[in-house]
């Protein structure tokens, strides 16, 4: 009798224990899942503001620099400096920064344009000098009686990535006296040289070393990206 | 139909310029009346410009640019600006077009007031001349049918 009373209560307690344990395991999952949810949604909302920011940076900086240059554009073509046309000018320049400041600047990144700009002036006086050096070379091609030219086509490839790289290092090559590119094919130059000298100095390098220092493209890296680690570090300590 | 350009350097390089020859074309329409130029070969440097863009990257990548619709509104506006200048003129009794009858409502002497005259008919002629240049380019090169239209029209059909 006490014994069929003792088997029955440690039923009943076992049942009791299963359902609690049900319920807790329950429980546990929602909590699980509606932490991970908001976790998600958290680091979305971050993430999204995170990336706003930063585009709206850029698009900002991009305008303003975009309106400067375009500023100075409008004051020496009009030359008249009275309120009235000034004011006129920021009209116009405002709106036309705002409808081409992404066609200027394409891409380019916050903390990238001062390097950049930074850069590509420090490039023009090392592209003079290349210009005047080919420019003797190509003169005594040219004054020599025998005429020692050697024409030829040559393909060129580039480890350039953007599109205004290429533009960049397609204009320097044509600027420079003796070489002429004529087509970019998918990333491919093909260039027209006056002899094999001129051909020699192209293909060893140096001005695409330049031009993608410039851009830091091509096993450089991006101010910005370095500036992002930095940024994360310092929150994470 | 109007494709890309495939060449990358007269894409990039005509990128680069476009916002140089609107603002050439807007400093010639603002001071038509100081200098040549005017309304309206400042409106076919502002339509050539689009043009550009449309020739060099093609109608689909510049259509958020130069929307028909929006070309459609600014010939109306600019004609508007340009008759409605003559005709506040005549409202004031003077005659089509007689500037210096603005000089009441303006409330300057009658020689500024022909100068703001004649840049307000200008920056209406512009925009006329801009909006109707790039329409007819684009129903030259397109036969009258845009690309989206095709979709849009099948679109409406299907629901319908």
């Amino acid at each position: 009798m006490e014994v069929t009373l003792l088997v029955q209560a440690a039923d009943e307690s076992f049942t009791i224990l299963e359902k609690a344990r049900v319920r807790a395991v329950d429980l546990m999952n929602t909590a699980a899942k509606l932490t991970s949810e908001t976790r998600w949604m958290e680091e979305k909302r971050v993430r999204a503001i995170f990336r706003g920011a930063r585009e709206s940076r850029a698009g900002l900086q991009n305008f303003v620099v975009t309106f400067v240059i375009l500023f100075v554009f409008w004051a020496l073509l009009s030359g008249k400096y009275d309120a009235f046309h000034l004011s006129l000018g920021v009209i116009c320049t405002g709106v036309v920064a705002w409808m081409g400041h992404e066609l200027i600047f394409h891409n380019v990144r916050a903390g990238d344009m001062r390097v950049i700009a930074w850069r590509f002036l420090k490039y023009i006086p090392w592209l003079f000098h290349e210009i005047v050096m080919s420019n003797f070379h190509v003169a005594r091609l040219v004054l020599s009686p025998r005429l020692p030219i050697d024409p030829n086509l040559m393909r060129y490839r580039t480890k350039l990535e953007s599109d205004t790289s290429m533009v960049t290092l397609a204009n320097s090559i044509t600027l420079t006296p003796g070489t002429i590119t004529i087509a970019i094919e998918n990333g491919e130059f093909i260039v027209h040289a006056l002899d094999r000298k001129v051909a020699d100095d192209l293909n060893a390098g140096a001005m695409e070393d330049q031009v993608a220092h410039i851009f830091m493209e091509a096993d450089h890296i991006y101010i910005q990206d370095v500036l992002d680690v930095a940024r994360i570090f310092a929150a994470l300590r | 139909m109007i494709h890309r350009g495939e060449d990358i350097i007269i894409r990039t390089i005509s990128r680069m310029l476009i916002p140089f020859i609107q603002l050439y074309g807007l400093y010639v329409i603002m001071h038509g009346h100081y200098s040549p130029g005017g309304g309206f070969q400042g409106g076919v440097i502002l339509g050539a410009s689009l043009i550009l863009l449309l020739i060099t990257h093609g109608y689909h990548d510049a259509r958020s640019r130069v929307p028909e619709r929006v070309l459609t509104v600014f010939s109306g506006v600019g004609v508007f600006i340009y008759a409605g200048t003559g005709f506040l003129c005549l409202v004031l009794m003077g005659n089509f077009l007689d500037y210096a009858m603005l000089a009441k409502i303006l409330h300057t002497d009658a020689a500024h007031a022909r100068s703001l005259g004649i840049l307000s008919v200008e920056i209406g002629v512009g925009m006329a001349v801009m909006a109707v240049m790039v329409s007819i380019f684009l129903d030259i090169s397109t036969g009258g049918v845009l690309p989206g239209e095709e979709e849009e029209k099948q679109k409406t059909a299907e629901e319908a």
